[in-house]
């Protein structure tokens, strides 16, 4: 059950604080919310990469990961992620517990203080960051946008969301774009950073075997660093209404078709209808014994992988599947016999039973991943929601068939979106 | 007779004991988990393609890609899909196959007797039909498909076709879409029977779970099976000579920017258990020393824009192969391999000090220790270094018995040019 201490440190960062005697490790993410938007992905998303380069007490890259291996090999991670129409910078730190160190004492303390020198005191030159480091990372970073392409599923999933949401916050890539980094140097970014690390909405989560209040006093002293007054982030817009079914088609000297279909469903983590719209995804696609792998797969033999998944704070449906391009109509014709099925009810007592016990196996697993278990609390943080695992379950547990059919009304396909060979199958 | 091996540092038991016909089966109990782990596999991986058959003296060589195509056609049975009855009990299962070994899997929270006794009925329940066989190769072409555009797997198995030239390491795991035509069900049975006795698997269970209780569970199990005690399996695996089969390859795909990987080949083989772990943990402390993110080489190139931070390089120890792969995405692959070559250079003229190495194996027992706090981590790497002799839980002891002296004799005696592939992907044009 995520048990968790809050508080609020004076500068306005939310901690949480998940005692556990579980793991080896100790589990820390540092995150900052934004808005996703065109106007300043590019530089929040590059951001980090900057900050990695070098701090006052590390001055480059080297200097930092030599001092990381130094704490027996902490991982200090960054990244971005977007959770419906908010965009998350995290840096993330993974440390052994010293319980397991024989010697060693303050590892989270040496660790959290490499953090907050990388966060909060980067190499600077006058008022700004450095230039060559800023110039790397642009490239990298451009690099970083172009290479989407190196990974199809990814790429066709990502093109579809973008045609599909191509008027709306949701459609804007993590990463931002190649254009908007042109325009990006030391000085600009520098004086976005300030903005950021002031205005951002802020968590910390730590996790591990922890004491509360050492960990409180440890981190008000380490990121008590002032900040300003927070920046709103914005809701997430839910559509529901949608116009005539968009197909896209896009040519690429590939070998395997991608196949990518995107809906709305109009419902968010937010609503009581998620738990039934759960438990229609689980059915259509998410599990081997559910109707897409059954039908796509076993049945017609025509592809590797075909599932669907749900985007659960901007309310969409996702179906992926990699197939031969000549059988394209096949396919679809196939998924969209299992999406009226799905409509008329036709599905059985087992096929929901199943489903609701994989969700549950799911749901219980999640308390076995530090990673996991923060990741919920920034879910129902999102949407509201102030349930332990016990009350999601007997969500779970409620739903019935009727609620699955009813809830399929709420599906519709916005896009279909086509990767295919060049010169291939429509 | 259950016997308990306990490791001080990591804090962690496993109980292992071998039932008849020799079936060795692990428990590692972990408190607090609400999940439980048990991978089931056999001895018998994408390498295993030429072997005598028990009773037979005709040495038999079957396509490419059967342990894989197995792997998929254990799922089927009489009654009709294993996915389906896991689900029923709330758990998920799955496998995969690799070089040497293919793994049955499943993970639950709940029912985890019945969970256990269907993996181990569903594995020692071959059902292979001519149609079941067909219809799968369908599936299967479509998930080579997959990897034909997949420039990381591309890269990787064209620079172990280049660098073997017999072994069948060579070969991708999941074998082509030509060699799959040619996979019937009995050539399934005759693998199936050759590899799939008891005494070539292994079992590992992880999760919060009484030791004594899952080995009766097993026990009862495999002794309604009346299994005879099984002969001995007689793999061929031709000689690969030192050389290199080609020292360059490449391949155009749709990619953003090229791929370079710099393979190296394994001189020093023919021996399993600690010193084939010993010989592997010294060779990745010399990479890390050499090529790691705190190394000068990497931040020199890193700032030259030669690469970028999912460059990496990693050593693969087997008793018959091994091999060290350096490399990833870069904008310019002949500058990124001089300038390897040079690091590379340099690194043997000054040597691995005391301090660097030091350094590099507190790292890595810092790694080790955060590992195991994953369940499949855990069981699926058990496994694996124990169909190679190796006991998984002496990684610590025997890290510490490296000496400065290893890795700088491995460091001269492994990064050598002339056993070295280059492996390119670039961008296809247009």
């Amino acid at each position: 059950m995520p048990t968790y201490m809050r508080s609020r440190l004076a500068n306005g960062i939310n901690l949480f604080i998940h005692p556990t005697v579980k793991f080896k490790t100790i589990l820390v993410q540092l995150i900052f919310h934004r808005s996703l938007r065109e106007d300043d992905v590019t530089e929040s998303s590059l951001l980090p990469s900057v900050l990695q380069r070098g701090s006052g007490n590390y001055p480059n890259r080297m200097a930092i990961a030599h001092r990381l291996e130094e704490l027996y090999g902490t991982e200090l991670i960054t990244g971005v992620t977007k959770k419906g129409e908010r965009q998350m910078v995290t840096f993330t730190l993974d440390l052994v517990h010293d319980q397991y160190l024989p010697g060693e004492s303050s590892l989270l303390k040496k660790a959290l203080e490499v953090l907050k020198d990388v966060v909060t005191n980067p190499v600077l030159v006058g008022e700004s960051f450095k230039e060559d480091y800023v110039a790397q990372e642009k490239e990298q970073h451009e690099k970083l946008i172009k290479g989407l392409i190196n990974d199809k599923i990814a790429y066709s999933v990502e093109r579809c969301l973008q045609h599909m949401c191509k008027d709306e916050p949701f459609g804007v890539f993590k990463y931002g774009s190649v254009e908007r980094l042109k325009a990006i140097d030391g000085p600009t970014l520098y004086s976005y950073y300030r903005h950021f690390l002031k205005a951002s909405p802020a968590d910390l989560h730590i996790s591990g075997d922890l004491d509360t209040a050492s960990v409180l006093s440890l981190v008000q002293q380490i990121f008590g660093f002032e900040r300003g007054e927070e920046e709103n982030v914005a809701a997430t817009t839910v559509k529901r209404e949608i116009g005539d079914v968009r197909y896209v088609r896009e040519e690429l000297d590939v070998s395997q078709g991608k196949l990518v279909l995107g809906y709305r469903t109009g419902v968010t983590y937010a609503d009581d209808d998620y738990f039934p719209l759960l438990v229609y995804n689980g059915i259509l696609g998410s599990f081997p014994h559910s109707k897409l792998f059954q039908n796509v797969r076993e049945k017609a033999s025509l592809a590797y992988y075909a599932y669907s998944r749900l985007e659960k704070h901007k309310g969409l449906m996702l179906i992926s599947s990699g197939i031969e391009v000549d059988n394209y109509e096949r396919a679809l014709e196939i998924i969209n016999q299992q999406l009226s099925d799905m409509t008329r009810g036709d599905f059985t007592k087992e096929d929901l039973e199943n489903t609701r016990s994989g969700l549950r196996n799911q749901f219980l697993m999640e308390e076995d991943n530090q990673g996991s278990v923060i990741n919920r609390v920034l879910d129902d943080m999102l949407a509201g929601r102030e349930e332990n695992t016990a009350e999601l379950l007997k969500r779970l547990a409620a739903v019935t068939s009727d609620d699955v059919a009813r809830i399929s009304a709420n599906v519709c396909l916005d896009t279909v979106y086509f990767l295919t060979k060049r010169g291939g199958a429509k | 007779m259950l016997r308990l091996l306990e490791n001080q540092l990591l804090k962690e038991k496993v109980y292992m004991s071998q039932i008849a016909p020799g079936l060795e089966v692990f428990v590692l109990p972990k408190k607090g988990y609400v999940k439980k782990y048990v991978t089931y596999a056999a001895n018998f991986g994408s390498i295993d393609s030429r072997f005598i058959v028990e009773g037979e003296d005709k040495e038999l060589s079957v396509p490419d890609g059967v342990a894989h195509f197995l792997e998929h056609k254990l799922f089927e049975d009489e009654d009709g899909n294993v996915f389906d009855r896991f689900a029923r009990l709330g758990a998920s299962s799955n496998a995969f196959t690799n070089f040497n070994n293919t793994a049955y899997l499943f993970s639950c929270t709940d029912y985890f007797t019945e969970c256990l006794e269907l993996l181990l009925d569903f594995v020692q329940t071959p059902y292979f039909t001519a149609e079941s066989v067909e219809k799968e190769k369908g599936i299967i072409e479509q998930e080579i498909r997959m990897y034909e555009d997949n420039p990381q797997w591309r890269i990787f198995f064209n620079l172990l076709a280049a660098m073997y030239k017999e072994h069948p390491v060579r070969v991708d795991i999941a074998g082509t879409v030509e060699s799959i035509r040619q996979i019937d069900k009995d050539v399934l049975y005759k693998c199936y029977r050759t590899f799939y006795h008891p005494s070539n698997m292994a079992l590992f269970v992880v999760g919060d779970v009484d030791p004594g209780r899952v080995l009766e569970q097993v026990e009862a199990n495999i002794s309604k099976r009346n299994y005879k005690e099984l002969g001995e399996i007689k793999r061929i695996y031709p000689s690969e000579p030192t050389e290199l089969g080609q020292d360059f390859v490449r391949q155009e795909l749709v990619v953003s920017q090229p791929l370079l990987n710099l393979g190296f080949k394994e001189r020093d083989l023919g021996y399993q258990g600690e010193r084939l772990f010993k010989k592997e943990l010294a060779t990745n402390l010399v990479l890390d020393v050499v090529f790691g993110s705190s190394s000068k080489l990497y931040n020199e190139l890193y700032e030259e824009g030669l690469i970028d931070d999912e460059f990496d390089a990693g050593y693969v120890a087997e008793q018959d192969y091994g091999h060290t792969i350096i490399g990833g995405e870069t904008v310019d692959p002949d500058r990124l391999s001089e300038r390897l070559a040079e690091g590379i250079k340099e690194a043997k003229k000054n040597g691995i000090s005391e301090a660097q190495f030091e350094h590099y194996r507190r790292k890595a027992m810092g790694e080790f220790l955060k590992s195991f706090n994953s369940l499949e981590f855990i069981a699926n790497n058990f496994l694996a270094y124990h169909f190679r002799q190796i006991n998984f839980f002496t990684y610590l002891d025997v890290l510490q018995s490296v000496s400065l002296d290893d890795v700088n004799s491995r460091l001269h005696q492994h990064l050598v040019e002339d056993y070295m592939v280059s492996s390119l992907i670039l961008p296809k044009k247009g």
